[in-house]
This record gives structure tokens, C-alpha cells and sequence, in this order.
């Protein structure tokens, strides 16, 4: 099974409490299940008989948690109780147990898969479906890159497995893995732009972890900021960011804080700390289709520990966290390309 | 539960708990079941790992205020459901084990807290509020509760008052129950009680302490008033190694007796400074005791302590003096100690006994246990430390360790087995002038010597027990209180 490459994680986190309190799911529904304590001993009772997938509500919680992976940074091991979710969920996807709506979101998923390109040259955009929907972040994105003087080409269309890792259909992921790949070697593209952290993520960790080759570099959009000398007119002010689930607790390109500092950004701490996630389950890259009730219950959570809410302006890395933040929490959230647009 | 939980009879009782808190917050599902069944006590967990089923909950009721607690109770009263509160489920004694079914109260919905009293240094709050996230709350307003227990992530205020349970700063800002101004309290019986507002006064005996470590067992406390403090200015620590653990011992009861603020010490015995602190700091400790204390406050009051303290330490004790960074060591991996890979862990037979004693017995009790636990089950190793200090004396933090391939493959004879170390030490502790336990309660696991400990002031104890809950469906079988 997959969940077998998580041995640490099953033994080691099933009796341990010390990332409780970062249980951002957990902390909102107040629920023992929906924590890596439970989860995991849950997921050892797989061995001995005590749990099994055909228990639904044991499903649901695999497919209820936000996946920030803070757990693993506040934990002094790093286990790796978010590889251990979705091992089990790539396990009961095997084992033909996934959830009716987990199973059409990955067949429409599947059915997606269709990129075009729009311009020239080998300098292009991913334009994920998440951010395509933002047409303030596209628009502000198009200015960033006049002001960087790159023309990119767009592409659009579809999932490139990120979505469909995460629900726990891997075979279907390497596919459009490899066939993203193939489609960027057709398009000779040299340098690819990726707004969405999640798609950084796909590109940068799972597909190598796929045996994928991507022919070009990836990089962030957010790094139109500091890497094209483009110039700003004025200081971006009081900000309040928000660290990004991908970043924070994957892979920190640190593009997100040399951009606000290029920007001249006055960076405020937002909320008590920071350890727990405020992205309301960007991790998890669609629980917004899965679970709306929770994203809602999560923005709901980060709202009541805004300085102001009515005021503060919060600066966030995806199209997915400011969608939640001011859909559901009534925040003012901006995404960095928004904030460095606003700037020009 | 008496009920069947296939009968309309438990539907009946849903119904009218849904009607109370809310359909979302009552879950009869397995998952949640599962979840409230296994602790931080041991034997459920071995239990798991054998694959045995613990024993679950009916119902699990997330209320979200108190008049819902109260509604609940009068639910449960009626139809003599045993309630279990649960906070944070982090406990070591088996305290919050649902064990004859029932309801488990998880207080986590009742997690708001309103602020802090810039004028008294106080703060409200609800009690199923997650002890770190009230301490960010009060830090982000430039104040501490000085809680820090290890537990801290994952155990809930509740949960503190409900087994007097204590933070590393015990030894300057004292223990919870010591930090609590007032509570609010649902009985067993629904009714909603207020404790006086402040903790010292000649108005008769104190309801406040009546409740503070009852276990879930006389009632549930739905909110408290605890005492903040600011920030200190600095907080400096340092360490010493002794040539063994009865030297260390002297120099800490005289740093105690000296009348000096310590605001944390510890004083890890010869083995668990070889074995365990070194592991953790990462450092070679190889012979000798590891006591380290420190002193927060104005800076020139922690520095003139910490001149006195030295004093003590280096002059009569001859400690060797490992500097503020051995002291640093201590305070920067104060949780690490309890992390997986640190801390011990199944198919490892282990427990904690938490013992308190005055200085003129603390080392008694030390050797006792000690002695007992070599000498009956020579597989288990014996380890200490001494945290928590008073002016009096100090709590033994004693744990024994069986290796997992010497604890027995039957779930049956591992836990005789594991209870009958426990039999052994602290009976041995208790004939040495010790009181189980400090800060860890008592719960399912010692409940069987409480009647021992308390003697013939137990009747007291039980009859009160019985004027709040005639039906006694709070916590049965818990704090030596007789089960259901």
C-alpha cells in the first residue's frame, strides 16, 4: 500500500499531540478525527483490523483535511503526516472507495486535459483555472509583465495533475504530467511563469517525483517583481502577508518577501502566530469544490484574527487564499501581483 | 450506556441532545467514536496497537455555550447517561476515557476568549479554549498566562483545571490552580454556578478549589478568570553538572530555601541525564546530575538573583558551571523532550510517576520507587527528574521503561504487567511521605490507591461527590469514584 512509504508517520503520530493545536480543520469543526493523531491511528488500524476504508466517515476525514502541512514544520522529526493523507488517499482511490464527488471532481479533472497556447516566442504563462477565474489577478499579472517588458505566451486549459494528486489518482496524474511536459516541449518553452503556488508545487516537486522532465525553468510570477528590474511609482504601504501553505511548508522560493520588499512593503504579523495555516486549505488545492462549508468556516476562523478587518489589507500568494479570505471572511486580500500592480 | 445504541430509545436521546447543541455538533459516527477512545494513557494505546477495540462513547457533543452544557446535563440526568468531559484528549491517566459509554462533552466549541484586563492582568476566556492559542491571544497583547506546560499544543484550559495540571514557570507563577481567579461551573444536575471573583477571601471554604482537580467528576467547568502577567524584561537561565544526583538535590533545596524567585528548575538524576538530556540537547553528558534554573524579571533583579544563585551552586555543591547556554539548552528544547523520537513510546511499556514530597522526604520517595522498580522487574529501567520546585519541597517526575521486546505479547498480561509496576511504586512512594501525584490527576489509571491516599478523610470526599451528583453520571469510575 501506498500509505506503507509513511511508516514513521503512522507509528509516530498516532499517539502524539504536539501539532493539535495547528489542526486547521480540527479547529473549526473541534473534532478529535480531524487531526494527524487520529488520522494516523486510524490509518495503523488498517493493519490490525480495527479501521477500514469501507468505514465512510474515516473516507471523509482523509478528504476533509487541509493538507497546509504545518504539522510536519512544527513537528521537531518532520513526519510527514500530509504524505501519509494522501498516500491513504491514493490507497482508497486503489482500493475503489473514494467518494461519489471525489470521483467525478477527478473525472472532470481527467476530461480537462487540453492546453493551448496563445502568443509566441519561448517565454510563456500557466494560466491555471484558479487563477484564470480571478480577472483582477489576471489583468494585474498582464500589467506586471508590460512592466517587466516580457511578453509571454498564455497557457490555458486545464489540470496538470496537481488536482488529481491530491485526490489521490496518481496514475491519472502522471499522465497529465507527462503529457503537460510533452505539450511545453512542443512549444519550445524556455521559461515558464506560474501564479498559482500549487502549480510551482506540481511542477517543481511532483513531477520530478514522477520521473517527469520539464524542458524549461519555472518560475514565479511573483518574481516579475524583483528579477526584471521593473520600476515602481510608489510604496506599497501597511501590508499584512500571508504565507502560503506550498511555500511555507514545502519549498520556499522566497519570492512572495523579496517581492513585498522590493515593493517597500510595511509587513505587519497578521493574526498570533505563525505557525498555524491562514490559507484556508490551499494545500488541499480544490477543498473549496469539495468542501465550501469549511473553506468558509476557515475564513471565517482567520477573519476573527484580523487587527481590522474592515481595514487591513492582507497579501496573499494565490487566487485560491484571496478568493476564500473576501468570498467568506469579508477580508480585503490582495494577491502579490495585485499588490506590485497597484504599485506601477 | 444502558441504552442500545440500535434501539429508538438512543434515537430518542439524540434527538433531544441535537435539540440542545445543534445537529452538527452531536456525532454518533465511528471516526469521531474512535477518536475520543484512546488518550495519552497507556493502556488504550497498547490496546490500539494490538489491535483491540477501546471502549467508545455513544454520543460525542461538541456544546457550544454554557447554557448548552446545561441543557445537556439535564439530558443526562434524566436518563442517567454517564458524561465524560474531554478538552484536548492529551491526558496521561486515563481521565477522559469514555469508559462506560455514554457522552463525551468535547469542550473544544467553547473556545473564546475575551480578552485581556489591562487593569486587574486578568483573562477570560471559555474552557475548551486550546491552552497555546489563549497564550498567543495573551502575547499578542504583550501578556503571558506563564502556562507552558508541555502539553500546551494539544491540551485545553479545561483540561488543566480539571487535573491541576502545570506549565515549566511553576516554580515562580505557581500552578494552574494557582493562576485561577474564578469559575463558572455547570453540576451534574444542569444548574449553573459562579465561584467567588477572586481567589483570596475569609467568605468560608473555597468553592473555586473544590472544583479545580475533580476530574470532570463533580461538574463541568465551562469558564474561568486566570491571572496574566507581562512579558519580563529577561529571562536568563543556567545549568550546572553535579557529581550525582543527592549533591544537586542539596544545592536546589537550598537555592528553594534561600527564598530566592526561581522561575523554573529541573534536576535530571545521573541516568536520564546520560540517556534522555543529552539525546535531546544533542550534547555529551556522560556522568554526573543536569540541574538548571533560571530567573525572569527586571533585568537587574534577574541579574543580582542569578549572582546569589551562582553562590549556591558553585560554592558548598562544587556544581560545574555549563554557563547561560547550558541553561539555554534546557529552555529552547523544553518541548522537545515529548516529541516522538524523544519521548517514549509503544510497543515501549513506560509511565510517569509523578509523585510530590517535601524536601525532607523527596529523596526517600526517589529511593523507594527506585529500588522497587530495579529489584521487581529488573527488564525496566528507572529514570527521574525533579521539576516543579516550592519552597517546600519538589515533584518527582519518576518514569520507568520497558524495553518492547520485554513487554509481554498478550494485551491481558502487559497491562497486569504494567499495573503492577505502578502498585509497586507508588505504594512504595506513599510509604515514604509522597502524595500521588503533582500535576498529572488521577484519573482511571490511580484511582485504586485514592482511597489509600486520602484515608479516612475519603467518606468527605465521596460525600460531596454524591450531594452534586446523586445519579453520579459525571466521569464515573474516575478519582477512585465508584463506575457505573
Amino acid at each position: 500500500m501506498h500509505i506503507d512509504k509513511f511508516e514513521d508517520a503512522i507509528m509516530n503520530c498516532r499517539f502524539c499531540f504536539m501539532c493539535r493545536h495547528l489542526s486547521a480543520i480540527g479547529n473549526v469543526r473541534f473534532t478529535e478525527v480531524d487531526t494527524p493523531r487520529v488520522r494516523a491511528a486510524m490509518i495503523y488500524g488498517l493493519r490490525t483490523g480495527t479501521n477500514s476504508f469501507d468505514d465512510e466517515d474515516f473516507v471523509d476525514a482523509l478528504y476533509r483535511q487541509d493538507l497546509s502541512a504545518c504539522c510536519r514544520r512544527n513537528c521537531v522529526n518532520h513526519y510527514d503526516e500530509n504524505g501519509l493523507a494522501l498516500a491513504a488517499r491514493a490507497d482508497v482511490v486503489e482500493a475503489g472507495k473514494a467518494p461519489e464527488a471525489v470521483k467525478k471532481l477527478a473525472a472532470r479533472f481527467v476530461k480537462s486535459v487540453g492546453w493551448k497556447a496563445d502568443g509566441a516566442g519561448d517565454v510563456a504563462w500557466f494560466l491555471d483555472e484558479t487563477t484564470a477565474a480571478d480577472k483582477a489577478v489576471v489583468s494585474a499579472t498582464k500589467k506586471l509583465f508590460a512592466a517587466a517588458k516580457v511578453s509571454p505566451k498564455i497557457i490555458t486549459g486545464g489540470s496538470i495533475g496537481k488536482a488529481l494528486k491530491v485526490l489521490g489518482f496518481l496514475p491519472e496524474a502522471k499522465a497529465a504530467a507527462e503529457q503537460f511536459a510533452a505539450f511545453l516541449k512542443a512549444e519550445g518553452v524556455k521559461t515558464l511563469f506560474v501564479s498559482n503556488p500549487a502549480a510551482v508545487n506540481a511542477l517543481k516537486q511532483d513531477y520530478p517525483a514522477f520521473g517527469v522532465k520539464l524542458p524549461c525553468d519555472v518560475k514565479c510570477t511573483a518574481a516579475l517583481v524583483v528579477q526584471y528590474k521593473v520600476k515602481f511609482a510608489k510604496a506599497a504601504g501597511e501590508v499584512y502577508p500571508l504565507a502560503d501553505d506550498f511555500k511555507k511548508n514545502y519549498e520556499n522560493c522566497g519570492c512572495m518577501e523579496k517581492a513585498l520588499a522590493a515593493l517597500k512593503a510595511t509587513c505587519r504579523p497578521f493574526g498570533t502566530n505563525d505557525g498555524e495555516t491562514y490559507c484556508c486549505g490551499e494545500g488541499a488545492v480544490v477543498l473549496d469544490r469539495l468542501h465550501p462549508e469549511l473553506v468558509k468556516a476557515l475564513a471565517e476562523y482567520v477573519a476573527a484574527r484580523a487587527d481590522d478587518p474592515k481595514r487591513d489589507r492582507i497579501v496573499v500568494a494565490s487566487a485560491y487564499v484571496k478568493n476564500a479570505l473576501v468570498k467568506y471572511g469579508k477580508l480585503k486580500a490582495v494577491t502579490i501581483e495585485e499588490l506590485a500592480a497597484g504599485c506601477l | 450506556m444502558k441504552v442500545q445504541t440500535d434501539s429508538y430509545m438512543f434515537e430518542m436521546i439524540r434527538t433531544e441532545l441535537t435539540d440542545a447543541v445543534g445537529d452538527a455538533s452531536v456525532d454518533v459516527r465511528f471516526a469521531d467514536r474512535f477518536g475520543h477512545s484512546i488518550d495519552y494513557y497507556w493502556i488504550p494505546e497498547m490496546w490500539h496497537d494490538r489491535g483491540k477495540e477501546c471502549p467508545k462513547a455513544d454520543f460525542i457533543v461538541h456544546p457550544g455555550s454554557t447554557e448548552e452544557v446545561a441543557k445537556v446535563m439535564k439530558i443526562a440526568n434524566q436518563y442517567r447517561i454517564p458524561v465524560v468531559p474531554w478538552g484536548g484528549g492529551s491526558g496521561s491517566q486515563g481521565g477522559a476515557l469514555p469508559i462506560y459509554g455514554g457522552i463525551v462533552l468535547d469542550m473544544k466549541r467553547m473556545n473564546k476568549c475575551y480578552g485581556v484586563d489591562k487593569e486587574s492582568y486578568t483573562v477570560r476566556c471559555q474552557t475548551g479554549i486550546i491552552a497555546q492559542h489563549l497564550e498567543w491571544n495573551c502575547n499578542k497583547e504583550g501578556f503571558s498566562t506563564m502556562h507552558l506546560p508541555a502539553s500546551i499544543s494539544c491540551a485545553t484550559i479545561g483540561g488543566f483545571l480539571a487535573h491541576r495540571g502545570t506549565g515549566v514557570l511553576s516554580t515562580k507563577y505557581g500552578k494552574i490552580e494557582d493562576m485561577v481567579m474564578s469559575l463558572e461551573v455547570v453540576t451534574p444536575s444542569g444548574e449553573i454556578i459562579r465561584t467567588l471573583p477572586v481567589p483570596r477571601h475569609a467568605s468560608g471554604p473555597d468553592l473555586t478549589m473544590l472544583f479545580l482537580g475533580s476530574e470532570g467528576t463533580l461538574g463541568v467547568i465551562t469558564e474561568v478568570t486566570l491571572k496574566v502577567h507581562p512579558e519580563p524584561e529577561a529571562r536568563e537561565f543556567r545549568a550546572y553538572i553535579f557529581k550525582d544526583f543527592h549533591t544537586a538535590m542539596q544545592a536546589g533545596a537550598t537555592l528553594m530555601r534561600s527564598r530566592l524567585q526561581p522561575c523554573a528548575m529541573r534536576l535530571y538524576d545521573e541516568t536520564e541525564t546520560k540517556t534522555h538530556v543529552s539525546k535531546v540537547f544533542g550534547i555529551d553528558l556522560d556522568r554526573g546530575a543536569y540541574l538548571v534554573f533560571g530567573f525572569d524579571g527586571p533585568k537587574d533583579i534577574v541579574a543580582l538573583q542569578m549572582k546569589h544563585a551562582r553562590k549556591i551552586m558553585e560554592g558548598e555543591f562544587g556544581g560545574k558551571d555549563l554557563g547561560a547556554k547550558g541553561g539555554e539548552w534546557w529552555w529552547e528544547n523544553k518541548y522537545k523532550f515529548f516529541y516522538p523520537g524523544y519521548m517514549f513510546h509503544v510497543p515501549q511499556a513506560f509511565g510517569t510517576l509523578d509523585t510530590v514530597a517535601d524536601f525532607a522526604h523527596i529523596e526517600k520517595v526517589y529511593w523507594a520507587m527506585k529500588n522497587v522498580v530495579n529489584k521487581e522487574f529488573p527488564d525496566a529501567r528507572f529514570i527521574g527528574h525533579f521539576s516543579h520546585w516550592y519552597e517546600w519541597g519538589c515533584m518527582l517526575y519518576a518514569r520507568f521503561i520497558f524495553p518492547g521486546d520485554k513487554v509481554p505479547p498478550n494485551e491481558r498480561e502487559a497491562a497486569a504487567l504494567y499495573n503492577a509496576v505502578w502498585d509497586k511504586a507508588i505504594r512504595a512512594a506513599i510509604a515514604n511521605g509522597g502524595v500521588i501525584n503533582e500535576h498529572h490527576g488521577v484519573g482511571l489509571k490511580l484511582g485504586r490507591y485514592v482511597k489509600d491516599l486520602y484515608g479516612s478523610a475519603m467518606p468527605v470526599l465521596e460525600g460531596i461527590k454524591r450531594q452534586l451528583d446523586p445519579n453520579g453520571i459525571m466521569n464515573p469510575g474516575k478519582l477512585g469514584f465508584a463506575g457505573c
